[in-house]
């Protein structure tokens, strides 16, 4: 009998070449689309507190995925997540924001959903691997652990959104994707005529339509928890107000509603406060930070002491040369190799040797020099 | 092969329905409403399955409208009746319609009409005296379910005709789930218009008929050539009324023996379940349900994931009613019978029909019991789960 493999599908091109590839490799594919949050903002009938969460997993995503299934021939369901994803990942973006951090939902998504509630679905199910489109490699080295890889296609790698996979989670899934580029993936989605093949890649956080984070988590939090304050310079003059710490993040120009000669930066946000420092570019530096939440995919990498590696401070910036160093309770220090960029708490930052994740967790702050 | 076990979402086709769509690919091309033979043909044909429809509910073959099904009946008798009443604001219900009954008299109120949703008792029971209460001089309908789909409870109607007749009001019974399973006789009922859906008892989905003791009563919802007593213009789905005619004809002349050997089926189904699976629940009766149906609430799973895992053993099984997106909903008949939002969510309806064998029974027996305890075993309902995010 073959394998088993349960296959997160969302209706695009990645996830649908990945199971047609599992299913034509011989596995046992069973395809599922999650539904995270509600289709329309108002479905909601009387009763539910807020007219919550955005547009994602649509009927016609869900119908893209079927297709795929039927024309591949394997079975399709849609599973109901909304309170797993609502509790676990939407939860914890709008109080990250609110507490002045920068959350990144599609790490907490793969965490908490994928690679958890999907996994227990899965083993009822008695599937033996889950699979999904993300672009990374996982491979089983001679010391028998699996090392979760950047992918062939640089400029696709998503490994930085899997650091959590620990040894179980990373020896039982799948990434078929892992060695193909872009262009590979649409051209065998033609070859193998699904009808999504030139479907656009999504751009931006599901739940959020239209990208407005600042409206979303308004409309999804109680209002006297909002945070307005002022934004400060570096020297603690006040140059504006603001209507709320949620709105910003490190690093952002845009939106300030100040008109001064040099163009300037979040640096920080001091949330309990409602403070928002700005600065001009040159200062927006730092020379490594802390991290929580830190997990490490070789259990053994905890005793070796400084780890040179590369980190990742967000998923778009260039990975930086730095010192790490693990300590208890979770917490590591990173201290990069000369001076980079200012960190945003609440991002993710990845641990990189060469091609491989060894790791990482969720920037709390910067440290000082 | 898989076990279907899902006749109360549609059940399989009967033989003599598929022997009757075949004679009318043979003998197609008439349109019943024209002159020359051709047509006479095609009216004689359909005019012989509305003879045997009325006999499967005890009507007159002229208050027979066919209509594309159950949903379309709901929809005609109600806004048909409301419409036609258009000075009573008042309609009287329950909690535990099908969404065929349920949206329109949404719509009606949005419209400023009055609903009076009457509650069941904890097995989906509706006290007929509270209907009785309910209805006024404002009344323009009485709308209840016969059988309900998700529990399949029998109600009582005792006495609701006549409270009915005498208010002015009328009753209209939803037997999308009764006819073809249990005895249907619309003078026995008293009522005025009942829903018939073809597909729940062995004819192609797409077909279902209204009876209506009056047809002066209702406003039609088409409008156009003189079909159907004026109630449904458009030529109807003479292949669909065909099959439909031969699977009420083979319904009702077995409808006893069926009754028995299913009602026989499902119990030794239940006692084999309650024997294999600790704390199993039966949503509705003991006793007083259509004899194929069984909802059952299963302890310690998502039914969503019982129900996925049943498919992938082969064992067809249905959970609440199915959204747009193909993910489903707790069931709003469980929750107006008092059960808690997790108990909906883990509750799944196993309905039995016409086809279905005793060897069938014997091995979904061992086959539920066997997935139930994996499932409970590796993917456990914790809280979050069971109350949901979504009403």
């Amino acid at each position: 009998m073959s394998a088993r493999v349960l296959v997160a599908m969302s209706g695009g091109v990645d996830s649908s070449v990945a199971a047609a590839i599992l299913r034509e490799d011989g596995y046992d594919v069973i395809g599922v689309a999650m539904r995270l949050a509600e289709p329309h903002p108002n479905a909601s009938p009387v009763g539910n507190s807020s007219p919550r969460r955005g547009t994602c997993c649509s009927h016609d995503d869900f119908e893209d995925a079927r297709r795929v299934a039927e024309r591949m021939d394997f079975p399709f369901y849609v599973i109901d997540l909304r309170a797993e994803f609502g509790a676990r990942v939407i939860d914890n973006f709008v109080a990250e924001y609110l507490g002045g951090r920068t959350p990144n939902p599609c790490v907490m998504c793969n965490r908490e959903i994928k690679f958890d509630r999907l996994w227990s679905r899965a083993r009822a199910l008695e599937a033996d691997f889950i699979a999904t489109g993300h672009y990374a490699r996982i491979e089983r080295g001679a010391d028998n652990l699996f090392h979760l890889m950047r992918a062939a296609d640089e400029s696709k790698d998503q490994s930085y959104f899997l650091f959590t996979l620990g040894q179980d989670e990373l020896a039982r899934t799948l990434f078929p994707l892992g060695n193909m580029t872009k262009d590979e993936v649409r051209k065998r989605a033609r070859e193998l005529g699904l009808a999504n093949a030139d479907k656009p890649d999504s751009q931006e956080i599901c739940f959020v339509p239209g990208g407005d984070y600042a409206r979303f988590v308004e409309q999804n939090s109680m209002p006297e928890s909002i945070r307005p304050g002022r934004i400060l310079d570096a020297a603690g003059n006040e140059l504006a107000a603001h209507a709320g710490v949620h709105r910003f993040t490190v690093g952002q120009r845009r939106g300030l509603g100040i008109a001064t000669g040099e163009p300037l930066y979040v640096r920080e946000i001091r949330a309990l406060a409602g403070d928002i420092v700005v600065a001009p570019r040159t200062e927006l530096t730092s020379q490594g930070l802390i991290a929580e939440r830190v997990s490490v995919t070789d259990p053994e990498a905890a005793s070796r002491g400084a780890i040179p590696v590369e980190v990742k401070i967000r998923y778009r910036h260039p990975p930086i040369p730095a010192n790490l160093n693990l300590e208890s309770g979770g917490r590591a220090l990173v201290r990069f190799a000369r001076s980079g960029p200012a960190v945003t708490p609440g991002q993710a930052c990845v641990f990189y040797r060469g091609e491989e994740v060894v790791g990482g967790g969720f920037i709390e702050r910067a440290i000082e020099a | 092969m898989a076990i279907y076990l899902d006749h109360n979402a549609g059940a399989p086709l009967r033989p003599q329905a598929a022997a009757a769509l075949s004679l009318f690919i043979a003998d197609a091309g008439g349109n019943p409403a024209s002159v020359h033979r051709a047509g006479q043909r095609a009216r004689r044909m359909l005019e012989d399955a509305r003879v045997r429809i009325a006999a499967l509910v005890g009507a007159s073959p002229r208050q027979i409208v066919f209509t594309s099904g159950g949903t379309e009946s709901n929809n005609l008798a109600i806004f048909g009746a409301a419409m036609n009443a258009s000075l009573r604001s008042k309609v009287v219900s329950s909690a535990i319609e099908h969404s065929s009954a349920r949206e329109p008299l949404g719509d009606l109120e949005r419209r400023g009409m009055e609903i009076v949703r009457l509650t069941p008792d904890s097995d989906g029971k509706i006290a007929s005296s509270s209907v009785i209460e309910a209805i006024d001089s404002t009344t323009s309908l009485v709308t209840l379910g016969m059988a309900n789909s998700e529990v399949g409870t029998l109600q009582d109607f005792e006495g609701i005709a006549e409270r009915a007749r005498s208010a002015g009001a009328l009753f209209h019974v939803d037997a999308a789930q009764a006819a073809g399973r249990v005895p249907v006789d619309v003078d026995a009922i008293g009522c005025d218009l009942v829903t018939i859906s073809g597909h729940k008892f062995g004819a192609p989905a797409g077909i279902g008929a209204l009876y209506v003791r009056d047809a002066a009563r209702i406003a039609p919802l088409m409008h156009g050539g003189p079909h159907e007593r004026g109630l449904r213009a458009g030529t109807p789905n003479l292949a669909g009324a065909i099959a439909m005619g031969a699977a009420a004809k083979a319904a009702g002349d077995a409808l006893a023996v069926e009754a028995s050997r299913i009602g026989t089926l499902s119990g030794l189904l239940l006692s084999r379940l309650r024997a294999g699976i600790p704390g199993l629940g039966l949503n509705g009766p003991e006793f007083g349900r259509i004899p194929n149906t069984l909802n059952l609430t299963f302890p310690g799973v998502l039914g969503e994931s019982l129900l996925i895992a049943l498919d992938l053993e082969g064992v067809e099984v249905s959970m609440g009613s199915a959204c747009a997106a193909g993910s489903v909903e707790p069931s709003h008949v469980l929750r107006a019978m008092g059960k808690s939002a997790a108990q909906a969510r883990s509750s799944l309806r196993i309905s039995l029909g016409w086809n279905t064998t005793a060897a069938e029974i014997d091995a979904a027996a061992d086959i539920i019991a066997r997935v139930w305890r994996r499932v409970a075993a590796t993917e456990p309902v914790t809280s979050q789960h069971a109350a949901g995010a979504a009403p």
